[in-house]
């Protein structure tokens, strides 16, 4: 397989899940298993640089790289505070990105960092990543359901409580409490 | 230094508790390098061979999704092995040798003699229940491609699924299907009394068809086949039986009964499996190469190779046969249509691209076995189009929170069975296991998988 | 002008709609020819690009699978992506995303809201009432679709039947108008259209309906066991057990009814599989019957489209856009039409030709039926002599609240409503205030606040957009990260809920749909030349006061239920006003009837109750226009059930 420059090493993709993970609050396993054909780290990861920059997405990376390697080790729910800077009152550009990676996993979109909604109204976005994007997307995991429109389940479910929230990925045993 | 040793060691060791949890049947002993074979043992299930160290996501599913086209292969063989009299594979023959040969699930019982009016009870060898319009034709031993039942809310057989169109070929014939299911597929609804409405309405618990595993015996077995009207002139390049071809009377469209004997030649096979690693089920899919050409092929132009398709006319612009689509309305299978289909094979593996590379491998690794048998045998003239499997599921059971158990590749389609619906759009576009997953029986409740259990009666 | 030759086909039907496919159906197996010609694109091959259009769509209004597509970019400018210009489509229609905005974006010519018109630095006002109480200048906010199937592809499914008093609102309660029709007859074809489409109810766990009226002839059944009821459903039903509510409120203008009502819950009779039926799969709970099923468990008008062309007697001209019907002293001689097209270069082209037909058919829906009426004989107008074409414009405003339930009740889950509560459509409140029925939302608050995104977003960003981040020191927004983030948001989507009110809304003939012309010439076009609609709406007292026993209702139950109510209006947007001090905000429900109704006395309808015109009478004019007034259920099972009726007057009438 030979090395393309655009195409990510497995090393990064992997870092690239990890800190998804980290901040959605998601399994990795969810955010990228073992068997990924869906790919949608390598997606997320693209259109990410696509948007602000190889040297951005770099930089982030060697701050989660950093952090993922702190002794003692820190908890996801810590790495996830750190980088989304949820402890300040405005938040770097680099929080900014962050928070625009969690809106691509939970929501399907890409919403510019930093622009925020207002009036009553969600900021636009940029546009629905890809069409898998969006029936993959993780919001309604937190709501224990199915995104409108992509039913994985079957007649009359609708009519029973669904299963734990950790079954559809949060992890909650490394919880943030609340 | 140390430490990205100790990282790579824990991602190997992560990496085979994983494999172990989410394809378990590494677990088993398996065979190391799994293989296609010329045998008529059915594989109760894929076996697995290992992973390239280091393995990228892409080659992980490659060579993962390679056990599974092998095992697909390996069940084509075994299921279109000349039978004994058992109606096993029989040892002493072997596929092809003659050219062409009656196969194993021919004798497989058609859902048509499972689901039977009134609900009556159906048996495994039972008498094929024959239409009258055909009585006077019919010899035992011939089958019957006929519509199943009378009831409205019944597949056509020759119409796709959920009434989304015909598929007529060049000579304006319509394409016919047939659905066959396997002994423990038979036992399993006669046991649970799923054949009729009244015993599907009492039956309490979850359909749960049984699964095949590594070592066999096999699971629940379905086979859904496609065949098109043939000339005795192709005989040669077809597996070909002559068969009854039974259109019942329709009050809308409105057309008479009709009977009548036809040589027809296979051009589709789809296999459905349960098995072990395969808890929604494992999906092969076979053509006849001659089939359609593909969207590549017709792009580049010079590798539209000078051919008779099944069902694509070169010669024909694409303003004035646009293709894939449906014949307009109304259909009649009981006259020949002026309307013939234009049939390209759309290109569902973007992004999936070991699903080609994988596919087109075996294929030309089963093409040896078989022209070693016969250079002439009929079974040269059939491609896998690729298995579909789950990515992430438990031992006959779906992984916690993951129903459809993440299907590799993400599309999958059969140009004769799934014309129509050859696109990328999740929900819609083909997909075995999205679509199956919608499956129920006639109450509404899940029927694993198949919707054959919604025809009973 | 007729030559002498026959007719080209028995019947020409305008529209491909839920009306028009049906009476080509019906009449394709009585063997007549018919042709129909539909303005918009041929009904796909498959729904994969609908589909997928959806899933691609900024904003997931009920138009977003179908065409015209707003961009599929968003940006500062454009939220929502830009939006066609309709006089550059051939087929521009209503749509949500242009309500309120200038003709260079709303294919409607209507008043724009203050917010639009106005310089934002100034404070924002809603229309004021006029000498009768009423406040016009109001936006039309229900929309429709000019394609292959029409607007019901994105219909909800809901399939219920009107009650005995809705179709006699005059002679009962001396409200509005009766219907020229008896509810014995409107049972039987009921029956029919509830057989066609496939309706999943069950007569039984209708029954406790019979307080409003809603009766069924001994032993019928419907056709399909009744889909299960959701957890929402089941909490809002348990919440409110025992609750009561009077008529009116006090000081309701015109007198009161001070009678308790009880308020219950029943499952909503649907036009969803809930067996396997006709060929089409079961539901599969996706969440999305608008606007658009995946799986085609909802019954569309394509299926009965299909079965149209299945006679072999249907045909259907696509891109077909009917612009004049002609009339010979009273008859019906040709349809002229636009065939339309476009060329290598995305060019619009279109070509004028003509058919004719011994008795035409016009199901374009109300507005587009209105229009062809007005535009014909050179705009002088057709089968009019009423003077009501066009006029009596209704919808049911949607009034739309929302809560948070005390304890997680699951919504986003299942179709998207599933029961409703229907015991409080009839009384004799209905002297005094409008009546309506209440739809449970299974969607959490997807439609009332664009969610899961706006609270996700408020929770990632630290923003208040949905009203319930305040729990930050000093009522601030928190801003969470991980897991912490995760469990909020599933504690707060988890108890989301919505009801949605929709109002018997009173015909009045200057709400009424009219070519936007001046001095003979259009100011706003289409890309075919044609002029639009321009369409006048406002709402009278009576409607209104519906809407504040709406508003009080619904703070009964959620305070009933221990649930937190979270509903904001808003000023100057539009569907703003304001009633009696209270500002309101109505939605429109995609119900658009009247324009074109029927009755007894030509002078004061424009049809007769099998919808043929009392002016022209080789004409029929069929749909949701024919209702004289909106009644308290979905109006799609009714229009089908009168279309059996047209259509069997049709077979008649040809001999």
């Amino acid at each position: 397989m030979t090395t393309n420059p655009s195409t990510p090493s497995e090393s990064t993709l992997q870092a690239f899940a990890d800190m998804s993970a980290a901040l959605t609050g998601f399994q990795s396993s969810f955010i990228r298993p073992f068997l990924d054909p869906v790919n949608l780290s390598g997606t997320f990861y693209s259109f990410a640089v696509s948007q602000v920059g190889q040297p951005r997405m770099d930089a982030l990376l060697n701050t989660f790289n950093n952090l993922s390697n702190q002794t003692p080790k820190l908890t996801p729910q810590q790495i996830a505070d750190t980088l989304l800077e949820t402890a300040l009152d405005a938040p770097s550009l680099q929080a900014q990105l962050c928070q625009s990676i969690v809106a691509m996993w939970y929501l399907g979109s890409w919403y510019t960092p930093g622009v925020l909604g207002g009036n009553g109204f969600a900021p636009p976005a940029l546009q629905v990543i890809t069409s898998q994007a969006y029936t993959k997307s993780l919001v309604w995991n937190l709501a224990q359901s199915h995104p409108m429109g992509f039913s994985p389940f079957t007649f009359g479910y609708w009519s029973q409580e669904p299963a734990s929230l950790q079954t559809f990925g949060v992890d909650t045993s490394n919880g943030g409490g609340q | 230094m140390k430490k990205t040793i100790t990282i790579i060691l824990l991602t190997i060791i992560a990496a085979t508790l994983v494999i172990m949890t989410s394809i378990p049947t590494t677990m088993a002993p398996a065979d190391s390098n799994p293989a296609i074979v010329l045998s008529p043992n059915i594989p109760g299930d894929a076996t697995f061979g290992p992973l390239p160290p280091n393995p990228t996501n892409e080659q992980k599913l490659l060579a993962i999704q390679g056990d599974f086209d092998i095992y697909s292969w390996n069940t084509f063989i075994a299921l279109n092995w000349p039978p004994g009299l058992d109606g096993n594979g029989d040892p002493t023959r072997k596929i092809g040798q003659n050219g062409d040969n009656d196969t194993v699930w021919e004798h497989y019982r058609d859902v048509a003699d499972v689901f039977l009016p009134g609900g009556a009870t159906p048996s495994w060898n039972g008498p094929v229940s024959v239409p009258t319009q055909c009585k006077a034709s019919y010899k035992p031993g011939m089958r019957i491609l006929s519509q199943v039942g009378k009831t409205p809310t019944v597949l056509t057989d020759f119409s796709q699924p959920f009434n989304t169109g015909p598929l007529i070929d060049q000579n304006g014939n319509y394409t016919r299907y047939e659905i066959l299911v396997n002994k423990p597929m038979f036992d399993y609804i006669l046991a649970n009394k799923l054949y009729s409405k009244a015993g599907q309405q009492a039956f309490k618990g979850e359909v749960q068809f049984p699964c095949g595993g590594p070592n066999g015996p096999e699971g629940a077995i379905m086979v859904k086949s496609s065949w098109k009207v043939i000339s005795p002139a192709d005989r040669a390049r077809f597996h070909t039986q002559t068969v009854l071809v039974y259109s019942p009377a329709s009050q809308n469209p409105k057309y008479p009964a009709s009977c009548s004997t036809k040589l027809m030649g296979l051009v589709g096979l789809h296999i459905g499996h349960k098995t072990d690693s395969g808890a929604q089920w494992l999906w092969s899919t076979f053509e006849h190469v001659d089939n359609a050409p593909s969207e590549a092929d017709i792009g580049s132009n010079n590798t539209l190779k000078p051919k008779t398709y099944n069902y694509y006319n070169p010669k024909c612009s694409t303003a004035n046969c646009p293709p894939n689509k449906v014949p307009p309305r109304p259909w009649n299978p009981t006259k020949v249509s002026a309307f013939h289909s234009q049939v390209v094979r759309m290109n569902m593996f973007k992004g999936n691209e070991f699903a080609f590379q994988s596919a087109a491998a075996r294929n030309a690794d089963a093409l040896q076995l078989l022209l070693g048998v016969n250079s002439k045998s009929v079974w040269r003239n059939y491609e896998l189009i690729s298995t579909m499997w789950p990515t992430n599921t438990g031992k006959c059971q779906a992984a916690p929170g993951d129903p459809l158990g993440t299907p590799a590749p993400n599309f999958l389609a059969n140009t004769t069975l799934e014309t129509y619906i050859q696109g990328m759009v999740p929900n819609v576009s083909s997909n075995c296991i999205e679509c199956h997953n919608n499956a129920t029986m006639t109450n509404a409740r899940a029927s694993d998988f198949t919707y054959i259990l919604q025809r009973a009666q | 002008m007729s030559n002498g030759a026959s007719p080209q086909y028995d019947v020409v039907i305008v529209g491909a709609g839920v009306s028009g496919n049906l009476i080509a159906k019906q009449l394709g197996l009585a063997g007549k020819k018919v042709l129909i010609l539909e303005a918009g694109l041929p009904v796909p091959d498959s729904r994969e690009e609908y589909v997928n259009n959806f899933y691609l769509a900024l904003a997931k209004t009920p138009e977003s699978p179908y065409p015209a597509l707003a961009g599929r970019t968003g940006s500062q400018q454009n939220p929502v992506g830009v939006l066609p210009d309709p006089s550059k489509l051939p087929t521009p229609r209503a749509t949500v995303l242009s309500i309120g905005k200038a003709p260079d974006v709303s294919y409607l010519v209507q008043a724009q809201p203050w917010i639009e018109t106005h310089d934002p630095k100034l404070p924002p006002q809603n229309p004021p009432p006029d000498e009768n109480g009423n406040i016009m200048g109001l936006q039309f906010s229900s929309t429709f679709e000019r394609n292959g199937g029409g607007t019901s592809w994105h219909w909800l499914g809901t399939s219920l039947r009107e009650l005995e008093n809705d179709i006699q609102l005059q002679t009962k309660y001396g409200h509005g108008v009766d219907w020229p029709i008896t509810y014995p007859e409107l049972q039987q074809l009921w029956a029919l259209a509830e057989k066609e489409i496939g309706v999943a109810a069950s007569t039984a766990e209708q029954q406790p309906l019979e307080v409003v009226g809603l009766v069924f002839p001994p032993g019928y059944e419907y056709p399909m066991q009744s889909i299960p009821k959701s957890t929402v459903d089941d909490a809002v039903s348990k919440g409110i057990a025992g609750l009561q509510v009077p008529g009116t409120l006090p000081d309701t203008p015109g007198g009161s009814d001070p009678t308790m009502y009880n308020v219950f819950v029943t499952p909503t009779p649907q036009g969803r599989n809930s067996e396997p039926y006709d060929d089409r799969r079961v539901c599969a709970g996706n969440t999305n019957c608008i606007p658009i099923c995946p799986i085609q468990a909802k019954w569309d008008p394509t299926v009965t489209l299909g079965k149209a062309l299945d006679t072999g007697n249907v045909t259907v001209s696509y891109q077909s856009v009917a612009y004049n019907v002609e009339v010979d002293g009273s008859n019906a001689t040709r349809v002229d039409y636009y065939v339309w097209s476009r060329d290598a270069n995305g060019n619009l082209t279109k070509v004028s030709k003509s058919v004719t037909g011994k008795i035409y058919v016009l199901a374009a829906h109300a507005i587009e039926n209105a229009k062809l009426l007005l535009m014909s004989n050179n705009w002088q107008g057709i089968a009019n002599s009423s003077d009501q074409v066009g006029r009596n414009l209704m919808d049911h405003p949607l009034y739309l609240s929302w809560a948070l339930a005390p304890e997680p009740i699951f919504g986003y889950r299942g179709p998207l409503a599933t029961s409703g509560i229907e015991s409080l459509r009839d009384g004799e409140f209905r002297k005094y205030r409008s009546s309506f029925r209440m739809e449970i939302g299974n969607e959490g608050w997807n439609f009332s606040k664009g969610d899961p995104y706006t609270t996700a977003l408020d929770y990632i960003q630290g923003t208040n957009n949905t009203g319930t981040n305040d729990g930050g020191p000093n009522g601030a927004p928190q801003r969470l990260a991980g897991v912490q983030l995760a469990e909020k948001l599933n504690n707060i989507l988890t108890r989301q809920f919505r009801i949605g009110c929709m109002f018997d809304q009173s015909p009045m003939a200057e709400n009424r749909v009219t070519l936007d012309v001046t001095n003979g010439k259009p100011n706003n076009v289409d890309g075919l030349g044609l002029p639009r609609p321009k369409v006048e709406y406002g709402l009278d007292p009576y409607t209104m006061e519906g809407f504040r026993m709406a508003a009080y209702v619904c703070s009964q139950v959620y305070q009933k239920m221990g649930a937190k109510e979270f509903t904001t209006t808003g000023m100057g947007a539009a569907g703003d006003f304001t009633y009696r001090g209270v500002n309101y905000h109505y939605y429109g429900a995609g119900h658009v009837v009247g324009t074109h109704r029927m009755g007894n006395k030509s002078g004061s309808s424009v049809v007769d109750a099998s919808q043929r015109s009392h002016d022209v009478p080789n004409l029929w004019i069929v749909g949701s226009g024919s209702f004289p007034t909106v009644c308290t259920a979905n109006p799609t099972l009714t229009l089908m059930a009168l279309a059996f009726k047209s259509a069997d007057s049709i077979i008649a009438a040809l001999g």
